[in-house]
């Protein structure tokens, strides 16, 4: 055993120790979830590589936003906005600074968004799919034919390999990408030893610039707003194999009332029940709501016309109704029906 | 209001860092104005001031949908924030990209005929006066027409106003175009009947005060004297709801109903998601409760051992005509077609024009509440034998042979639950048409629909 690698042992040693107390944290969480839904191998990978690359963009920036437009002349940094290798994620992963719920939500909302893109391509190729929105490209209105352009351009541009989360900064909501920036900034500041300030001004430039109308979720929210004020009444109904994944996400919160994050998350649930409500709830006809289904369901489940025909469409629309409250609001209504705390309040 | 759909340009706007609306295309300015703001003051545009701090929070541009709305419209925007630089306290640029309106959906205006038929079938009269409380029309419970020598004349010459309010006490409030609730009158001559009237202040289509729509109900007066109640029998209902439960129920129950239809129609403001069903289920089933509530006090008028009808000209193919209107709502939540008399026919006789009204209204109803969806109720008028007779046929599941009689039972349901029926309505029918000197029969077979029949003596 060489001395380097003698010192590497004693460096992850070092570090196994500094850890060792999460064990059981980690282990709990396995053993014990607190949801039904499950959480593929494929998703954490996919979630953790695009979490990779999103910080490595940000950082990137930052960097070259500090070298190049503020002047700052450090090697680490100009290294980094060269593209030489992003270092903020291994310094932010085990600082429990990434684990925000804003943050992690995200991340569980693109993997499952990954899952479903992945099982609708086992349904219609990668072709048809880029194909559906050319039908919007004449539409009557101009308004619409412009949005259905400009979804057309983010999502060839947010393409990634199949079966992957593509990561871009472009894609990111506003909130995320400030999330994510700020604790980007202060790894930056700690690897190259410079006072914050400059990196700080390179992030509010990073964030001022950021242009969250180019996102493909913002211009299908935009082209499924213009499509409802069309109002067409024999294409009433999205399909994801008709309008393609994320515009049909975005037609069906709109018409639930919900937002796009909840509408995939409730496809990740077991047998997407809270998804066939909501297809209830917009009174989707039996034959369209199974056809849905069949295209994003992955385990094989089949949703019969007798189930989804029992689901009452005024109860539905009401549970619908109670999802779309705000979260604090839902939040809160959970705990306070929390029954230990009310036997405490007695 | 414009109809107008997406802009060529966008609706322009500047907000500085205290959240102030500096400059303001004419579109956006007015909206500000019409959601309670002023010129030079925070923007007043929930949704949009919300974005705006959003924005500043992030120090970040943000395009999200958005949604406003004023007196006339609801606005349906697509918004975009952008800042002139990054510099902090900068002030924020709004784009508004698209501006679609949509008028609200109308208050459910409702013809002033077919109002004053609801007014009657509850008993109630109506008095309609002018800016300066003169009297334009008046129909008092027990008229079968409206009264014509009132007309004309000050509100307060016909009416007194009784204790504890008095005259100044209302025309404060009509100075003030307040409503006026529960406001005590006596008739100062004739009868001096005792009213309470409920009045809503009329503005007219350029805004200005016009006068006011009286509901009156016949006011029991409170007395300690025994022998003013009847006597004869002692009905658990007449306690219960003659003269306590009854009308202690109906004007909770009204506030109910009415500010859940406000909430429901979004007269207020858009709702989120759809609370606006959560509000139609409350007015729904408030105004379920309050048809028990008439149901259980018509229960109790009718086994009253006084219990009189007047005896009116009416015409059963107006009385069809009314009823259906009444009902044309409920009807066409159903997609179900009322095929009714020709109108100009005309079918003379003799009873009560409010309970006769209520004996049809309650055949239609029930009519639509068992027919399928999509079908037709149909109404025939006829004479034979001295009678004249309406019949309301439906295309329901029909009603056994062996169930025909026990359907014009008390509370009997033949074991049907949760449609929004007491179970009292065809008890109280055929009482109804007893007590006017008719009858009210049913032919029906099961599968094939079911044909009630009202017979009431024929007007020579």
């Amino acid at each position: 055993m060489n001395e380097t690698m003698n010192n590497d042992i004693i460096r992850h040693a070092s570090a196994m120790a500094g850890k060792a107390s999460f064990i059981a944290d980690d282990f709990a969480q396995a053993l014990f979830p607190k949801t039904d839904v499950h959480f593929n191998d494929r998703m954490r990978s996919n979630a953790r590589q695009y979490l990779r690359a999103t910080i490595g963009q940000i950082e990137q920036r930052i960097c070259q936003i500090a070298t190049q437009e503020l002047g700052v002349t450090h090697e680490t940094l100009v290294k980094i906005g060269q593209g030489g290798g992003g270092q903020s994620f291994r310094l932010l992963e085990n600082s429990g600074l990434l684990k925000t719920v804003e943050i992690v939500q995200h991340l569980f909302i693109k993997a499952q968004q990954g899952e479903l893109a992945a099982r609708l391509l086992q349904k219609i190729s990668q072709q048809d799919l880029e194909a559906t929105l050319t039908r919007h490209l004449d539409h009557a209105d101009p308004a619409v034919a412009e949005a259905a352009m400009g979804l057309l351009v983010a999502q060839s541009k947010a393409t990634g390999a199949v079966g992957e989360i593509s990561a871009s900064l472009a894609d990111l909501p506003a909130e995320i990408a400030f999330a994510l920036a700020w604790p980007v900034t202060a790894a930056l500041a700690r690897l190259s030893d410079l006072p914050g300030s400059q990196l700080q001004q390179a992030t509010e430039r990073l964030l001022a610039s950021h242009d969250e109308s180019a996102s493909v979720a913002r211009k299908s929210d935009r082209l499924a707003q213009l499509l409802e004020q069309a109002d067409m009444t024999e294409d009433r109904i999205p399909h994801p194999m008709r309008d393609g994944l994320s515009l049909f996400i975005a037609r069906l919160a709109r018409q639930s009332g919900l937002t796009s994050d909840q509408i995939i998350g409730f496809t990740a649930e077991p047998n997407m029940v809270r998804f066939v409500v909501a297809m209830r709830a917009a009174n989707f006809p039996t034959q369209e709501a199974l056809s849905v289904f069949a295209a994003l369901d992955g385990d094989d489940h089949i949703l019969t016309a007798a189930t989804y025909g029992e689901a009452d469409q005024d109860r539905s629309a009401a549970l619908v109704s109670s999802w779309a409250a705000p979260s604090a609001y839902q939040n809160a209504e959970r705990i306070l029906a929390d029954d230990s705390l009310s036997d405490r309040a007695k | 209001m414009t109809a107008a759909g997406k802009l060529a340009e966008p609706v322009r706007g500047q907000v500085n860092a205290d959240g102030i609306l500096l400059s303001a295309d004419p579109r956006l300015m007015r909206l500000h104005l019409r959601s309670g703001g002023a010129e030079g003051g925070p923007l007043a545009v929930p949704e949009l001031a919300e974005l705006c701090r959003l924005s500043r929070r992030l120090g970040m541009n943000l395009s999200r949908p958005a949604q406003a709305s004023d007196d006339e419209c609801r606005i349906d925007m697509w918004v975009e924030t952008r800042f002139a630089s990054p510099e902090k306290g900068e002030r924020l640029s709004l784009e508004i990209i698209d501006w679609k309106e949509r008028p609200h959906e109308e208050p459910r205006q409702m013809d002033p005929a077919r109002a004053r038929d609801f007014d009657r079938l509850e008993g109630r009269g109506v008095i309609r006066t002018d800016a300066a409380l003169r009297i334009i029309a008046q129909q008092m419970p027990g008229d079968a027409d409206q009264a014509s020598d009132a007309i004309g004349q000050s509100l307060l010459d016909i009416y007194d106003v009784i204790p504890p309010s008095g005259h100044a006490r209302l025309l404060e409030a009509v100075a003030e175009r307040q409503p006026i609730r529960n406001q005590r009158v006596q008739e100062k001559f004739g009868s001096q009947h005792l009213y309470v009237l409920q009045g809503q202040p009329l503005i007219d289509k350029v805004g200005i005060f016009a006068g006011y729509r009286f509901a009156a109900t016949p006011d029991i007066p409170e007395t300690s004297d025994n022998d003013n109640k009847p006597v004869a029998t002692k009905l658990i209902s007449d306690s219960l709801f003659g003269f306590q439960l009854g009308p202690a129920l109906r004007q909770p129950l009204g506030k109910i109903i009415a500010n859940a239809e406000t909430i429901s129609s979004k007269l207020e403001g858009p709702l989120r998601g759809d609370y606006a069903s959560y509000a139609k289920d409350i007015a729904s089933a408030g105004r379920h409760l309050l048809e028990l509530v008439n149901d259980l006090s018509d229960l109790e008028a009718i086994e009253r051992p006084e219990f009189t009808v007047a005896a009116d000209d009416i015409d059963l193919v107006d009385l069809a005509h009314r009823a259906a209107g009444l009902l044309a709502v409920k009807a066409s939540d159903h997609q179900i077609r009322i095929d009714l008399p020709k109108e100009g026919e005309k079918l003379p006789a003799r009873g009560e024009f409010r309970r006769s009204l209520q004996i049809i209204v309650n055949l239609i109803g029930n009519a639509i509440r068992y027919s399928p969806d999509g079908s037709v109720i149909k109404l025939r008028v006829s004479t034979d034998q001295e009678f004249a007779r309406i019949s309301v046929t439906d295309q329901g599941d029909g009603i056994a042979v062996e169930d025909q009689d026990r359907i014009f039972e008390k509370f009997e349901r033949l074991g049907r639950s949760g449609d929004g029926g007491s179970g009292l309505g065809l008890f109280i029918s055929r009482r109804l048409a007893g007590a006017m000197g008719g009858s009210l029969t049913v032919t029906s077979s099961a599968g094939k629909g079911s044909t009630f029949t009202l017979a009431l003596p024929e007007r020579e």
